[in-house]
């Protein structure tokens, strides 16, 4: 009999020890950190900026908020919160990979957004920042990666101020069956080839292939919302489900 | 997300405006960080318009967090340039002002003085001379292209008021139609008498 099991997290479709997922997700993340805008551009086609528009839209992000843009990696809706903002505002693009915070502040930077944006490397699960300090948190594309998402949550939850919203932009399940056969295709035998032939990195897109299927669907991640705590949470599927933005507040 | 597609084009368009028209952003000065909400009720669609001191952001979203809100059709919307109008689309409950009316001003006078140097930019690519005569000529076409439709809107008008001169009215008709019945009915009644007459002789 094992005395001590080892807790253990997906990592695509293999099992992990808990321990190990943070460093091979970050892996992936060193190696793509370079081609990650023009692979989400090629990807998916461009759609990836109406998503995000579309988080932004749903965000009620004004003048003099406090954003929090977790696994903000290149910084797109930081980008955009930071001139929402103004001024009186303040966003913290945090991300635990080092090599997308360094890509993002430089993207930031030759946009010439400075002065009211932090740049902070973080873990969800353990956010460094006092209780009932954000207006706004949002994170895209970005909670599949990480181990404990439940734990995630709930740090996301404490940070939040009484009134203010979380938003979850994440692959999801396609709602209709052809649309899942076409992007299941699509993901496991066109996905990989991109990588390979654009950022020389085939595994690390199977991983996002595989992360996306293990990854709780529209359901499960308003039940796990619910469970840490958030309020009115709802989700609007974007392009037939193979993205959801879900909504939660904290009162 | 067709729509949102659509409004990211808008928007993209609009902030080519601001970069054409170097004036603007000075003239959208007043109402920067000033949340706009444009809620066109036909359409069921609502939209944010904001301006953040360098860029104009435009959402279509449900939000409804703002400073100004107006909700309209999108016929009376475009009736809002006539301010005149404005306290009888209200009175009628076609227009919903709500908030600092300013700021719908201070972005309406902003476009409405938009003011693009359009041969000074075209001057960029084709140079100063040739942009100069492609503005005139496109001035030229645009002036003859508003007389023609002038012309075509009077001749119609003309047309049309010599239509309505030979054209008979539907009264007249009704009246025709009763002149007629009338008439039938007396020449029933004298087919009737004739016959009688013929009987008795």
């Amino acid at each position: 009999m094992n005395e001590n099991p080892e807790k253990t997290a997906h990592f695509g479709y293999k099992t992990v020890a808990e321990t190990e997922k943070a460093s091979m997700v970050a892996d992936v993340f060193h190696s793509v950190a370079t081609k990650y805008d023009v692979m989400n551009d090629l990807m998916s086609f461009g759609i990836h900026r109406l998503w995000k528009r579309q988080t932004i839209a749903s965000s009620g992000v004004r003048k003099g908020h406090y954003v929090l843009d977790l696994a903000g990696g290149t910084g797109d809706l930081t980008a955009k919160f930071s001139q929402l903002v103004g001024d009186t505002g303040q966003v913290v693009l945090g991300d635990i990979n080092s090599s997308m915070l360094k890509v993002g502040r430089e993207k930031l930077h030759n946009l010439g957004l400075v002065g009211n944006i932090d740049y902070v490397q973080m873990n969800a699960e353990a956010l460094p920042f006092p209780d009932n300090s954000f207006d706004l948190i949002t994170i895209a594309f970005g909670l599949r990666n990480v181990t404990d998402q439940n734990k995630a949550l709930r740090s996301m939850y404490r940070i939040l101020k009484p009134g203010g919203r979380l938003l979850v932009l994440e692959f999801s399940k396609p709602e209709h069956e052809l649309l899942n056969k076409a992007y299941d295709f699509y993901s496991f035998n066109l996905l990989p080839k991109m990588g390979e032939l654009v950022a020389n990195d085939g595994e690390s897109y199977k991983y996002l292939a595989e992360s996306i299927r293990m990854h709780p669907d529209q359901e499960t991640l308003k039940t796990m919302m619910n469970d840490a705590g958030f309020e009115q949470t709802t989700y609007q599927n974007l392009t037939g489900g193979i993205v959801a933005l879900h909504r939660g507040f904290k009162y | 997300m067709l729509t949102n597609f659509l409004v990211a084009v808008v928007e993209r368009i609009l902030n080519t405006a601001l970069v054409l028209d170097s004036t603007l952003i000075a003239k959208l000065k007043p109402v920067t960080q000033q949340r706009l909400l444009i809620d066109i009720r036909d359409w069921q669609q609502q939209f944010v318009v904001v301006f953040t001191g360098q860029n104009l952001h435009l959402y279509n979203t449900k939000e409804t967090l703002y400073d100004c809100m107006i909700s309209a059709n999108i016929d009376t919307l475009m009736a809002l340039q006539n301010p005149a109008m404005l306290t009888q689309l209200i009175r009628q409950d076609k227009l919903d002002l709500q908030g600092d009316l300013n700021i719908a001003q201070g972005y309406s006078n902003a476009f409405a003085a938009m003011d693009i140097d359009w041969p000074e930019h075209l001057s960029r690519y084709i140079g100063d001379v040739p942009a100069q005569q492609v503005w005139q000529l496109i001035t030229q076409l645009k002036s003859q292209g508003d007389k023609t439709q002038l012309k075509l809107n009077n001749t119609i008008t003309h047309l049309c008021q010599d239509e309505l001169a030979v054209t008979i009215h539907p009264i007249e008709l009704e009246q025709f139609k009763q002149h007629t019945r009338q008439l039938k009915g007396q020449v029933a009644q004298l087919e009737m008498r004739i016959n009688q007459l013929l009987q008795s002789n």
